[in-house]
């Protein structure tokens, strides 16, 4: 009767264990691949990128712990749950704090662009009070170009800001600026060349 | 027996659940290791050596796997202790030579940036002196932008980035060098060179008549020879499209050849003017025979009104060559209807 007794709870505890460790969370790996794989394809990387470089390496480290237990005969799976779990509720809550990511980026984008476009306008407006035709001089005609390639690089600002490369775009609108106000002031210093000449022809 | 049984259960249970984790502390400086080295970019810079480190972790966590599947007495995490420190070495190595490779870069792009800001200058410079390639300044402004752009990214350490940018870089020069080289080559040709030098030399010879002037539109420059000496060089401006000789009307080139002085204007609308008389004979030949071959539209008219006038020697014409106002006032009154005028590309 005792000894009966004594398999009875030996059976009953190794059941216990083995019920508690033996299932492979499967529905919560599917949930946190989605979970990683959405914020990553939401641009996680473009925006944040050790953000996504930390998610995935704690994914990894999940399921290298399942495949731990895996490996074993009497698995336990509660830390690589635990370990999902984390992994997910991080990626969600990336995934919700993206828009924000990306809307500052956007809207720093968009500023840069404006930032630019003035200050292409400004050549511009330079420009078309500089003579044109016969007797123009040569610096102000050679910086008619200038502005052309200004223009240019403009328009791939707009089509970078649509394909919502707004790093990149507010780095190339950045340099833009940088640029037309240079070119502003060469049509200026041309300008008054000219205008210091005048006198001469008297 | 039944106590045997017991112990042996525990043991198994204890074995197999609760000593799950990779246990040794190498594992967790090997991750941090890890990514340090991912984040400063080694998978990019290094990627060879990066992956046999990554392929060594892996295989090292499989062997301490394995090692935490046995008996707990029964493992031994010596050797797989001695990998982990291994491995740990090899990521300080490749540590090492991921600081010298950045070093190494962050030269190559500098130097790269030096280079391209030099072509930069240099055709700015052609397309200023030239008046050639107005067009080429719109590819020269995106390059610049371009470089900017790499630049700032270099700045921030970004050196794959910087060096896809300088490469769009040195495609547009690249393209700005091919067409200023169509406009040059003409300048590189032996007979071309020796006609005009041959002309040069006439010019020169006319000198000992009177004045004599010669123009050479690669140097921007006029000189007045006097008893075949020069007596007088001014800067001069030249048509839009001046490095190119002329073959019709409209083209906005610089006329190349042996002309004469044929009238004085004392109030031309570019302060005064000496008209030249282009075309002649060997532009008349040389216009009927472009339109033949084709060269030129059907329609084309071969021009003429080509000056020397005033207005500044930095402006552009259609065709003219024009000084600065105190200059020209001393040339019109040097010069009378008849004194040779001659137009070459280049001496040398």
């Amino acid at each position: 009767m005792k000894k009966g007794l004594i398999l009875l709870l030996i059976t009953l505890l190794v059941m216990a264990f083995v019920s508690g460790c033996a299932k492979k969370p499967t529905k919560e790996i599917e949930e946190t691949q989605t979970a990683v794989n959405n914020v990553i394809s939401e641009g996680l990387g473009k925006y944040s990128p050790d953000d996504e470089k930390k998610l995935k390496d704690a994914l990894a480290a999940a399921m290298e712990e399942i495949k731990t237990q895996e490996g074993k005969t009497f698995k336990n799976f509660d830390k690589a749950k635990q370990m999902l779990a984390d992994v997910k509720k991080n990626a969600e809550e990336l995934k919700a704090s993206l828009p924000q990511k990306k809307e500052a980026a956007k809207q720093n984008a968009l500023q840069a662009q404006e930032g630019a476009k003035a200050s292409v306008e400004e050549a511009k407006s330079l420009l078309a009070k500089a003579p044109k035709g016969k007797g123009t001089a040569a610096d102000i005609e050679a910086l008619r170009g200038d502005v052309k390639g200004l223009e240019d690089s403009l328009n791939e600002v707009q089509s970078l800001i649509e394909k919502e490369e707004f790093i990149e775009a507010s780095n190339k609108a950045n340099a833009i600026k940088e640029k037309a106000t240079g070119v502003s002031n060469q049509i200026k210093e041309a300008m008054e060349k000219i205008k210091a000449k005048k006198p001469a022809k008297k | 027996m039944k106590f045997l049984t017991l112990f042996s259960l525990i043991i198994i249970i204890l074995n197999g659940c609760f000593k799950s984790e990779l246990s040794l502390p190498e594992v967790d400086l090997l991750e941090k290791q890890y990514y340090n080295l991912w984040k400063a970019q080694a998978h990019l810079y290094l990627p060879i050596e990066f992956n046999l480190y990554q392929e060594r972790i892996k295989k090292a966590k499989n062997h301490l796997r394995e090692i935490e599947s046995k008996l707990f007495f029964l493992r031994d995490y010596n050797p797989v202790q001695k990998e982990f420190i291994e491995i740990l070495k090899q990521g300080e190595e490749l540590s090492k030579s991921l600081e010298i490779e950045l070093q190494r870069r962050s030269l190559l792009i500098l130097q790269r940036i030096n280079k391209i800001e030099d072509k930069i200058k240099n055709l700015n410079n052609f397309t200023l002196n030239a008046n050639e390639g107005i067009n080429l300044r719109r590819n020269l402004t995106k390059s610049e932008i371009l470089l900017y752009e790499g630049r700032s990214l270099y700045e921030r350490g970004r050196y794959i980035d910087s060096e896809e940018k300088l490469n769009n870089v040195e495609k547009y020069l690249d393209e700005s060098e091919k067409k200023m080289s169509k406009i040059l080559n003409r300048f590189k040709e032996i007979n071309q060179i020796e006609k005009w030098k041959k002309w040069a030399k006439e010019a020169i010879h006319d000198s000992k008549k009177g004045y004599s002037i010669l123009i050479i539109k690669i140097e921007r420059k006029m000189i007045i020879y006097k008893d075949e000496k020069p007596i007088k060089i001014y800067p001069i401006g030249l048509g839009l499209r001046g490095l190119s000789d002329k073959y019709h009307a409209k083209d906005y080139a610089t006329p190349e050849g042996r002309y004469k002085v044929i009238r004085k204007n004392p109030k031309s609308k570019y302060y005064k003017a000496l008209l030249i008389n282009y075309p002649n004979e060997e532009d008349i030949r040389e216009f009927y025979k472009a339109k033949t071959k084709g060269l030129i539209p059907k329609t084309a008219k071969i021009g003429g009104l080509i000056e020397i006038h005033g207005g500044g020697s930095n402006s552009i014409t259609y065709g003219c060559i024009s000084l600065d106002n105190e200059q020209m006032e001393e040339l019109y009154g040097l010069v009378d209807e008849g004194v040779p005028v001659t137009i070459v590309g280049a001496l040398n």
